[in-house]
């Protein structure tokens, strides 16, 4: 057993395979944002986005670092939020295509 | 472009409730749902619902979801099914994709209806095949019509993982146990109690520690866990499954409104983060609203509720409604809402919504105190002290003159279906709906109707006034193949153990009451109090 009670060999993203171990050492480093572990490792970049690993990794980062869910924070959401074909937004005529600006 | 004056995103009870006010108001309405079918979880939703009559209580959600659907398309709506909305732009235009199709939509209001995920419960094991979330096992069995496994272990007792467990049984699946690592129930206790009489374990304070199996689950331990969630050692019991079902709570799916800007704000009690909003479900981005899960987990006649509220504040904010019409329609809604969340069940929920909305939370610590039933939270089922302090349980003297309505109801839903099927009024729920059901045995003709209508199953007729040693228990009963009459039977008590012999007499099919058939037993007098549940002589499980 590790320092969060689960096997380092646990699988807990699995679209990226990314085990317990890899994100252990990640917050044994002091890197506790969610987001950068998730640049750090590639956790929660998959097919389901987040929507599946998101709460076990805030979960999992709250257990190692021993702060609330509010201090850990929440992955950052980025279009597309669901999949879609680079070569269909390409092919969406002028007249229906997103302006790519920022969001905010 | 495509523009609208609302465009929801999610057609689930919040989406539709939403629109369906709008469009009635005159807006021109657009709903947006990633589904092939509209209705969000409601299709999936085979049993009866909770409530009044206003929120159609005793109703299947399937056909609360017919209904919303045909009061959209009358009200004009537009769904767009079968596409996603994968980017929002300008605070104003959703990125949209159907099949291959990119194209995007304006809309002068947002309603993000975008619902819930389910949390994972990662453990060894958890990637073989046969782990799902409880709501798969669910589209499997009431969607698709598939049996996702032959014996399951359901793991959560909340109200997805009692209604999923119960559902199991009824598409022909044996459930082994349920476990919970809380020392209480989770979900209604009706939900549990369901389970219980029919044999169904329910462990509190035991979690899953590993699933294994060549190709897929063929097995499951669980074991006892301390006041800190850890296992204890010594206490591992093996379980032949082949399926486990997570039900470990639901998580807001706030992507839209992250990627909007709308703030969002950590609540426990209403799933984790969820966008701050207003008592018009007005999130920090004024033109953007979040009603139903998305805004706080909570029940789908609440969302409808939430819905409601949005999208007449969309509408009164476009002009097509003014604001005394606007002030009156939600004010009867928000009533609503109120007593829907004044139950003790609720009052976690209720405490954080005040606090999100600035409200006082007056009156939820009373509620909170109210005594709850102990055994019945902490193994599923009403222990005969519990039973006997109900006001819809007659006295030992009415059971044993008359044929009599016994109401097992001891949560403070809100719910009062039993009050208005009463054609005698013989049960009083009044106001606030969260009352205990209360029965006057000496206007109960023993009609049954309550036993049929209770989306609890909770609701029951016991005879001890025959000559002669035999009595007689009605109980309701939705599994199939259905028990024949003259059938040899066990009779199990509300924990599920056999405590006599007794023999069909009579299978009732009440249409009107939605294929909730009603099942009389013969037993011995001395068992009418007892007797909850039956088995076939055979040995048989229910098909």
């Amino acid at each position: 057993m590790s320092a969060s009670g689960w096997p380092r060999d646990l699988i807990i993203c699995r679209c990226e395979e990314v085990t317990v171990g890899e994100v252990e050492d990640l917050v044994a480093r002091g890197i506790t944002d969610p987001n950068q572990i998730k640049r750090l490792c590639r956790m929660g970049m998959g097919l389901c986005q987040g929507r599946t690993c998101g709460s076990v990794l805030e979960a999992l980062v709250a257990r190692l670092s021993g702060q609330g869910a509010a201090a850990v924070g929440y992955l950052a959401a980025r279009a597309p939020v669901r999949p879609v074909l680079a070569c269909d937004i390409a092919a969406a005529s002028d007249a229906d295509l997103p302006d790519f600006a920022d969001p905010h | 472009m495509r523009e609208a004056d609302l465009v929801c995103v999610g057609a689930g009870p919040a989406g539709l409730g939403a629109s369906i006010a709008a469009a009635r108001a005159g807006a021109k309405v657009l709903i947006v749902d990633e589904n092939a079918r509209p209705g969000g979880q409601l299709f999936k939703q085979i049993h009866k619902f909770f409530g009044s009559q206003e929120h159609g209580a005793g109703t299947r959600g399937l056909r609360l979801g017919q209904h919303l659907l045909d009061q959209a398309r009358e009200a004009g709506v537009e769904v767009m099914l079968d596409t996603v909305a994968w980017g929002v732009y300008d605070g104003d235009t959703l990125a949209l994709r159907q099949g291959r199709d990119v194209s995007r939509l304006k809309a002068r209001r947002i309603l993000f209806a975008t619902g819930a995920s389910e949390r994972a419960l990662p453990f060894p094991g958890w990637t073989l095949p046969g782990v799902v979330r409880a709501g798969a096992a669910q589209t499997m069995m009431n969607i698709h019509r598939i049996r996702p496994g032959r014996r399951a272990l359901v793991v959560g007792a909340g109200n997805v993982g009692l209604i999923v467990a119960y559902q199991l049984r009824q598409a022909g699946a044996e459930v082994a146990a349920v476990v919970e690592a809380t020392g209480s129930i989770g979900g209604y206790g009706v939900h549990a109690a369901k389970l219980a009489r029919w044999g169904v374990p329910i462990l509190t304070r035991h979690t899953i520690i590993e699933a294994g199996g060549s190709e897929r689950v063929q097995w499951a331990t669980v074991a006892a866990v301390n006041d800190l969630f850890q296992p204890v050692p010594g206490t591992q019991v093996r379980f032949e499954v082949d399926l486990i079902c997570m039900a470990v709570g639901l998580t807001p799916l706030t992507e839209l409104c992250r990627l909007s800007g709308c703030r969002l704000v950590h609540h426990p009690a209403l799933g984790g983060w969820v966008p701050i909003h207003d008592s018009d479900m007005r999130t920090t981005q004024p033109n953007i609203f979040a009603a139903g899960d998305v805004s706080g987990i909570g029940e789908a006649s609440i969302a409808l509720d939430e819905g409601r509220i949005a999208g007449l504040a969309a509408a009164g904010d476009l002009g097509f409604i003014d604001g005394p019409a606007l002030g009156e329609a939600q004010r009867e809604v928000r009533e609503r809402i109120q007593a829907m969340r004044s139950g003790p069940l609720s009052v976690k929920v209720a405490r954080a919504k005040a606090e999100l909305l600035g409200l006082p939370d007056g009156g939820l610590e009373e509620a909170a105190d109210s005594n709850q039933p102990a055994h019945l939270r902490r193994l599923g089922w009403l222990c005969g002290t519990e039973v006997d302090a109900l006001p819809g349980v007659p006295e030992a003297t009415a059971v044993g003159s008359r044929r009599v309505a016994v109401v097992e109801c001891a949560e403070r839903i809100p719910c009062n279906p039993c009050e208005t099927v009463c054609p005698k009024g013989a049960i009083t729920v009044g106001t606030p709906i969260t009352n205990l059901p209360r029965l006057d045995p000496s206007r109960c003709t023993g009609c049954g109707l309550c036993v049929a209508v209770c989306p609890g199953q909770a609701v029951f007729l016991v005879d001890g006034s025959r000559p002669g040693e035999e009595g007689a228990v009605v109980l309701p009963y939705e599994n199939l193949p259905l028990p024949s009459v003259g059938q040899e039977v066990a009779g199990l008590d509300r924990s599920g153990r056999a405590v006599c012999r007794g023999r069909v007499v009579k299978v009732r099919k009440a249409y009107a009451f939605d294929r909730t058939v009603t099942v009389e037993i013969a037993v011995p007098k001395e068992a009418v109090m007892a007797v909850r549940g039956f088995r076939t002589e055979e040995g048989g499980e229910p098909r």
